[in-house]
């Protein structure tokens, strides 16, 4: 499988967002160094991404591993599951869903995990058998979730932050502001992160009377966030 | 992918070839677009399954796959047609339903087995010298290691392990505790087997062969209403919902039918264009309230009283001033109201007392079989005493007479009813009543004043028995009394005009309920005028609010009594539509063997949640209610001044209730220690319990040999959802933080239990390890040590059933689990082979001795016609007849899997049955050999497979009278023996039909007609309770046979329920000087009621982010104008409420819809979506049981009586929760407690 990987900095990164394991510790040096010598990252997130290389490498086990289901398995708005930023419990989900595993197989794989197909370090694994050119165009898609995920590990001192931050510039470097803040200002359901939680609770006020044409406040605010298009998935299977 | 630029987008050409004469054209545009659509909503393959454990719907669904995902989910639409003149059931669904798809590739899905860091790591270091069983012993025996992670629990700190790794821990753990405490402390819970009854009986199997306790869910739940087997000797037995389109009046009594029974509430809506009249009683302007011609909203609580009232209007109107005669002789012959009552004299006075019985005559009427327990009534056609048909007497023993004709043997009989005419009575006598609606706390007092005695006249006749001679009189001559009739015999506290406000009638009904009484005599006339004219066509919808009150039973009963009086169980379009909980398993005798590993071993080991609960989680240690608040003045002697707990303890010891863990001794060691005596089990444990040489384990529910050790969760959300008393679990059985709020007997300096053994020490995490089983990370998920990732809905084959609908269909697995997860059949088969590898280092074939209590529906419920306890010497302990019956039973711990996966060899050598009727199955069992498979060598050798999940629902299809027609003739057959009626005629149309799973993967089913139920599946009439009592005369399974509106067991009597009256709700005293910190402040106290919600099934679909969308996204309470104006708070406010029992936090709905003086919190919402810290315990607030404990009543466990006698999930405690108060006021500071867990605080 080796002879297929293009690209090991992906494939490192990939390894970095995986379930810490032993053997991922003992491999730790060797994708410290494919990360270090890496110049298509900035010497400063070269850098950043050094206390997590430690920290795997050299940290109780145990204490990896708790952390890494508190961050990664427990927490929603950390998924590593890209569509459950994108598409959350929508009915989107399983369509797009098909198309990145579609996607897997024209390019001569098919998934051997029981993890799903939109799981990043699957897609960053299959990434890195794909060409520079094409690899960067997919990050590129998935630019503001890398950028949200960033932002959201920062603001819990994570040192996985530095693997979000690596993979926003692997992916051209900017991510669409106007999307990113749309995502983090989105209301979210974990009691850790939940300042926006408030807006979703607020129900529209019900007024009687003047515009007679207006007809119900719910319907007329339902409407309008159905002629909202739902935000597209990105589009893998098209590339 | 655009083709925008390919196509014309405004214009379109003209040039285009035409056929069929101008009406077809040929169209030249790029329809490349189209492609994108139809690959949109393409999909590989379409897969019926429906939605598991705890919805009662059972609504089939298509399930969409495409490449291996579930896309999406639509309804079924081809459930079998109903007859001409009825709508169809479909369509069946709702949003809840629509929205499971998206569970399966949730963030908030268990993906790997999970295991808490502590444990884990520990246990790999010792795994690396030890075996496993040394490494949970090494663990179990160092308080530091085993503190170590027990508490963390609910603290995360979780870690992914193999499958070989976590059952590994989990075989070991269980291994480990059979040998050193005894199997009976490893318990399973998991509740409605008939939404999956597969997945349930993966872990029943598991444990029964194992010897560990099933615990039962339907009275810990409080949705069993002990009013049903009271009355009809039946666990709950129900219309399906198409006849309620039969009705002619329909009343919705605390049931929200569009809100909690959606995919149902069609045939309501298609009732009314019938033109069927409905009146909807609750309290709050429900999403039901607006379907009524009427509404009616009395105070919550006081059901009972307008209940009362309903019945004083039907008897006065229907029964007394005028005999309707449908009514007279629909009672006459179908309920108990000829049966006569001695009446007992205390200080001078006279209460009702027991049943007269034939043993109590000289001669006892000829009777040999029985005659304690046969009922006795006045014949008119001899003129004479008889012991007509059908009383439990006939039941057992001689068979043959047990049935509803109208004779007393072989003799023809008519009963009277009533000795109102002189010539009928010897005497007028004056008797005395109790009444409990003086005794109402100040929330539910009405300024009444009436005594808590009303004496009242009834006439009676004096009949001369082996003792003397001794007053008789009938049911209905009592029940008349107690309704506060006046039937010109004079004396006081009875009625002759509604206005009068005597207990009983309208007016006084008022006053407590505060519903007009014009408006009650209203609805009870047309109630009973529609039942009157059209044979009994009046029904109740009720729901399970009115259950949840300590004194349920009075609800129930009030409104049982008027179907009666109206003659309208057992007929189509009538009856009693209680839809709670229990969910009808329809092939249970089919499923019985399966799931408790008859095939292997007899009897499993069950227990009642609500009692175990009630003393593990050492609930029992704070209760504040005395029985004293609840005797009756009319109470015989006794020594009735004992705790709840010692009431329990009793119950346990006479055998009434179950009992685990059963005894202080390992019961592996007592039959190792019978059998060196050279002694007989029973005769062994019988000797060393009189001597105390043996101790039931009951008496010392805080000893640490009396604990429960193992405990498995699955299908469930134990605490996020039905664990009453949510903070004593976490204190107590969990041993982690909690946030009680209040102190024990001992702090507080109250009386202790008399029986029960007080520790100043309570115990602090009973449980050595918690496995809960789920596809979720419930609640119960983050309090458990170790994790199981479970199939889907979607993603495993089951069967599922309900009291709904008649129908049969499958779940199936759609796709394969996702991620790690596996179905629990699977996951119980890998602990079973786990267990097997494991557990030979200390366990071989051994000798357990099993407790059994008397059961209901065998010959031993005859057991105890008087109360008499060995303990106190009042009896000698005869095991089976004056305590539970101890019976030894053979486990092989060595072949565990071997005996899981195959279908053992009982049988064929006993013989299948239930509910009091047995029959040969060999011919089945055969028939399965051939269908799954046989076993070529092993230990189940020539047994057959049961290896795969659709192999198990064979096993069901196939030895079930309801999937298998063969069965069916076999079982009614079986049921004329003791009838001596004929009753075959109702299966053989469908001898020959034989369901297999691949069929209901076609098509759901229609199940066929068996003894098992009381209704029958039929093209002529739906299915509806009662339905074969009244028109096959097959008795009701009670102690008269008949339905028994009186009951008059000792305690009974002693607690005054006898008869239905109105009792209000009991004082709790949660709400205390010390606990309030808020006087001063605005706040108000509020009752605390939790109906279900409309966004929910209990806590499933709570984390779904669309359905809490279309709430508030996270817990709310309700609250009415006045009530948030008074607390200060206003809508979407946070608020704490609180009481003794703990805290929890929600946002606020005020509303128009509430009334005054209550709040409601939607039952089970999680406490892991949006909930913030809590001011009052600093944690994280609370579920909605974190202000809650469960409270028992001594009358839910009488036992060895009957109809009154136990079965699983059929009678027993029940987990109330609707008399509690709380304090509720805006939060000063909502704080999110977002911080993680430091290492000390985790330590803590």
């Amino acid at each position: 499988m080796t002879a297929r990987l293009k690209d090991r900095t992906l494939k490192a990164l990939s390894l970095l967002l995986s379930y810490p394991t032993r053997d991922l510790q003992r491999a730790m040096p060797e994708i410290g160094g494919a990360l270090a010598a890496e110049t298509r990252l900035t010497a400063v997130a070269r850098r950043d991404l050094r206390p997590l290389v430690e920290a795997l490498a050299a940290s109780d086990i145990y204490e990896l591993e708790e952390q890494y289901v508190m961050l990664f398995d427990r927490s929603r708005t950390l998924s590593l599951n890209l569509f459950e930023h994108v598409h959350g419990e929508s009915r989107d989900r399983g369509g797009a869903m098909v198309s990145l595993v579609e996607t897997y197989r024209e390019g001569g794989f098919d998934p051997a995990t029981s993890e799903l197909p939109d799981h990043l370090p699957v897609l960053l694994e299959f990434l890195a058998t794909r060409p520079e050119g094409e690899a960067r165009e997919v990050l590129a898609d998935a630019a503001h979730i890398f950028e949200v995920l960033r932002e959201r590990l920062l603001r819990r001192d994570s040192a996985y932050t530095a693997v979000f931050a690596a993979l926003t510039q692997l992916a051209g470097g900017t991510a669409d502001a106007e999307i990113v803040q749309d995502l983090l200002a989105q209301p979210e359901a974990d009691p850790n992160d939940l300042e926006a939680l408030d807006a979703v609770w607020e129900e529209s006020e019900v007024r009687f009377g003047p515009d007679p044409n207006a007809g119900c406040p719910q319907v007329r605010d339902m409407l309008a966030r159905m002629d909202m298009p739902a935000k597209p998935a990105p589009d893998l299977a098209a590339e | 992918m655009s083709n925008l630029l390919d196509r014309l987008n405004f214009l379109q050409s003209r040039e285009l070839e035409q056929f069929s004469g101008g009406h077809g054209q040929v169209t030249k545009e790029n329809r490349g677009w189209e492609d994108t659509y139809r690959n949109r909503w393409r999909h590989d393959k379409i897969v019926r399954s429906t939605h598991g454990v705890n919805c009662t719907g059972s609504c089939s669904w298509k399930i969409y796959v495409k490449s291996g995902i579930v896309t999406w989910e639509t309804q079924q639409t081809d459930y079998p047609r109903t007859r001409a003149g009825l709508p169809n059931h479909e369509p069946r669904g709702c949003a809840r339903g629509a929205s499971y798809s998206w569970y399966l590739y949730s963030a908030n899905r268990v993906k790997n087995p999970l295991v808490r860091g502590r444990l884990m790591k520990v246990w790999r270091e010792l795994r690396q010298t030890k075996t496993p069983i040394e490494a949970w012993t090494a663990i179990q025996s160092d308080p530091i290691l085993r503190s170590s992670y027990v508490t963390t629990r609910g603290k995360g700190g979780f870690v992914r392990a193999s499958w070989d790794e976590a059952t590994e821990i989990v075989a070991a753990a269980n291994a480990y505790t059979a040998k050193k405490y005894g199997p009976d402390r490893i318990f399973g819970f998991s509740p409605i087997p008939a939404m999956s009854m597969i997945s349930y009986a993966a872990g029943t199997r598991y444990l029964s062969l194992l010897g560990g306790t099933c615990m039962s869910f339907y009275d810990w739940y409080c949705d069993l209403p002990p009013a049903s087997p009271m009355t009809w000797g039946e666990q709950t037995d129900v219309p399906e919902s198409a006849d309620w389109y039969n009705a002619g009046y329909l009343l919705l009594w605390g049931s929200n039918v569009p809100q909690t029974r959606t995919p149902d509430a069609h045939f309501y809506t298609e009732a009314r264009y019938r033109g069927t009249k409905s009146a909807v009683i609750c309290p709050d302007y429900s999403e039901a309230a607006k379907f009524g011609d009427v509404w009616l909203n009395p105070k919550q609580g006081t059901d009972a009283a307008l209940a009362m009232a309903f019945g004083h209007v039907i008897l006065r109107e229907f029964h007394l001033d005028r005999q309707a005669e449908y009514f007279e002789d629909y009672c006459r012959k179908y309920s108990d109201f000829p049966m006569l009552v001695k009446l007992e004299e205390k200080d001078g006075r006279l209460v009702p007392g027991r049943f007269l019985r034939a043993d109590d005559l000289k001669g006892k009427l000829g009777a040999k079989n029985n005659p304690e327990w046969k009922t006795v009534a006045w014949d008119e056609v001899s003129g004479g005493l008889v012991a007509p048909n059908g009383s439990v007497g006939y039941r057992w023993g001689d068979q043959g007479e047990w049935n509803l004709e109208e004779r007393a043997g072989k003799a023809d009989t008519r009963l009277k009813m009533s000795f109102i005419l002189d010539e009928d009575h010897d005497s007028v006598a004056t008797v005395d009543f109790p009444y409990f609606g003086g005794a109402a706390t100040p929330a539910f007092a009405t300024g009444q004043t009436h005594p808590d005695v009303l004496p009242r006249n009834v006439p009676v006749k004096t009949i001369r028995t082996a003792a003397g001679n001794v007053r008789v009189a009938t049911v209905f001559d009592l029940f008349c009394a107690n309704y506060g009739l006046d039937r010109g015999l004079g004396g006081d506290w009875v009625a002759k005009i509604y206005d009068a406000d005597v207990p009983g009638t309208p007016a006084w009904a008022e006053k407590i309920t505060g519903v007009a009484r014009d408006k009650i005599v209203h609805v009870a006339r047309e109630f009973a005028q529609t039942a009157e004219k059209t044979g009994g066509k009046s029904m109740v919808i009720l729901g399970a609010g009115l259950n949840h009150w300590y004194h349920m039973d009075m609800n129930y009963r009030g409104i049982i009594n008027m179907l009666v009086m109206c003659g309208c169980v057992g007929q189509s379009g009538g009856g009693w539509s209680h839809y709670v909980g229990q969910e009808k398993l329809r092939p249970q005798t089919g499923w019985l063997p399966l799931a408790f590993a008859l095939d292997w071993g007899r009897p499993p080991r069950h227990m009642n949640s609500t009692s175990a609960w009630y003393a593990h989680a050492d609930q029992w240690r704070y209760e504040t209610l005395t029985a004293g608040e609840i005797l009756s003045p009319t109470a015989p002697e006794g020594d009735w001044d004992i705790s709840m707990i010692d009431y329990n303890i009793r119950a346990e010891r006479m055998g009434w209730l179950p009992s685990a863990p059963q005894l202080r001794t390992n019961p592996l060691e007592v039959a190792k220690a019978a059998k060196a005596a050279g002694k007989d089990v029973p005769a062994y444990v019988a000797e060393q319990l009189t001597s105390g040489a043996l101790e039931m384990s009951c008496q010392d529910p805080d000893a640490p040999e009396n604990w429960p050790r193992n405990l498995f969760v699955w299908r469930s959300n134990l605490l996020g959802s039905s664990g009453k008393g949510h903070e004593y679990f976490l204190r107590h059985l969990l041993g982690t933080d909690n946030g009680v709020l209040g102190k024990d007997l001992g702090e507080e300096g109250r009386q202790k239990p008399k029986e029960a053994v007080w520790h100043d020490d309570a115990p602090k995490g009973k449980l050595d390890l918690l496995v809960t089983i789920d596809f979720r990370m419930s609640t119960t998920c983050v309090y458990s040590d170790i994790v199981l990732p479970t199939a889907s809905w979607y993603e495993k084959n089951d069967l599922n059933t309900s009291d709904m609908h008649p129908f049969i269909h499958p779940l199936q697995a759609a796709v394969d689990p996702a991620y790690e997860s596996k179905s629990d059949w699977e996951i119980f088969k890998s602990i079973a082979k786990k267990f097997q590898e494991v557990a030979p280092e200390i366990l071989g074939q051994e000798t357990d001795i099993v407790a059994l209590p008397i059961l209901h529906d065998t010959p031993a419920e005859v057991a105890q016609d008087q109360v008499k306890d060995w303990k106190r010497g009042e009896c000698d302990l005869i095991p089976g007849k004056t305590a539970p019956n101890y019976i030894a039973v053979e486990r092989d711990y060595t072949a565990i899997y071997d005996r899981f996966v195959a279908l053992g060899p009982l049988l064929d050598k006993l013989g299948n049955g239930g509910k009091g009727i047995g029959w040969k199955t060999d011919h089945e069992v055969e028939a399965l050999r051939k269908l799954n498979g046989v076993w070529q060598d092993g230990p189940a050798e020539g047994c057959a497979k049961i290896v795969t999940d659709i192999d198990a629902t064979e096993v069901v299809l196939m030895l079930a009278p309801e999937t298998n027609g063969e069965v069916a003739v076999k079982a009614w057959e079986a049921l004329s023996k003791a009838t001596g009626r004929e009753h075959a005629h109702l299966a053989l149309p469908k001898e020959d039909e034989k369901i297999r799973f691949r069929d209901i993967a076609a098509q759901p089913r229609k199940i066929i007609s068996s003894p098992t139920w009381s209704g029958i599946e039929s093209e002529e009439v739906c299915y509806n309770a009662g339905y074969t009592n009244v028109h096959e005369l097959i008795p009701w399974r009670t102690l008269t046979g008949r339905q028994q509106l009186y009951q008059d067991h000792l305690w009974m009597r002693a607690f005054g329920e006898g008869f239905m009256s109105y009792r209000p709700p009991v004082d709790l005293k949660t709400i205390t000087e010390a606990v309030n910190t808020d006087r001063g402040q605005p706040h108000v106290v509020l009752n605390f009621i939790t109906p279900h919600q409309k966004w929910g099934i209990h806590s499933t679909y709570t984390d779904n982010l669309l359905m809490l969308t279309l709430n508030r996204g996270g817990p709310v309470i309700w609250i009415s104008e006045n009530d948030a104006k008074t607390a200060g708070i206003v809508d979407n406010d946070w608020v704490e409420l609180y009481n003794t029992n703990g805290a929890l936090t929600a946002r606020a709905v005020v509303s128009q819809r509430m009334k005054d003086g209550t709040t409601f919190m939607y039952h089970a919402q999680e406490k892991i979506v949006n909930t913030p810290g809590s001011e009052k315990t600093g944690k994280r607030g609370g579920i909605h049981n974190s202000v809650t404990r469960a409270v028992l009543k001594p009358t839910h466990m009488i036992g060895g009586y009957a109809h009154q006698s136990y079965g699983f999930n059929y009678y027993g405690t029940v987990g109330s929760n609707r008399d509690e108060f709380v304090i509720v006021r805006k939060m000063r500071k909502v704080d999110w407690l977002d911080r993680e867990a430091t290492q000390k605080e985790a330590a803590e």
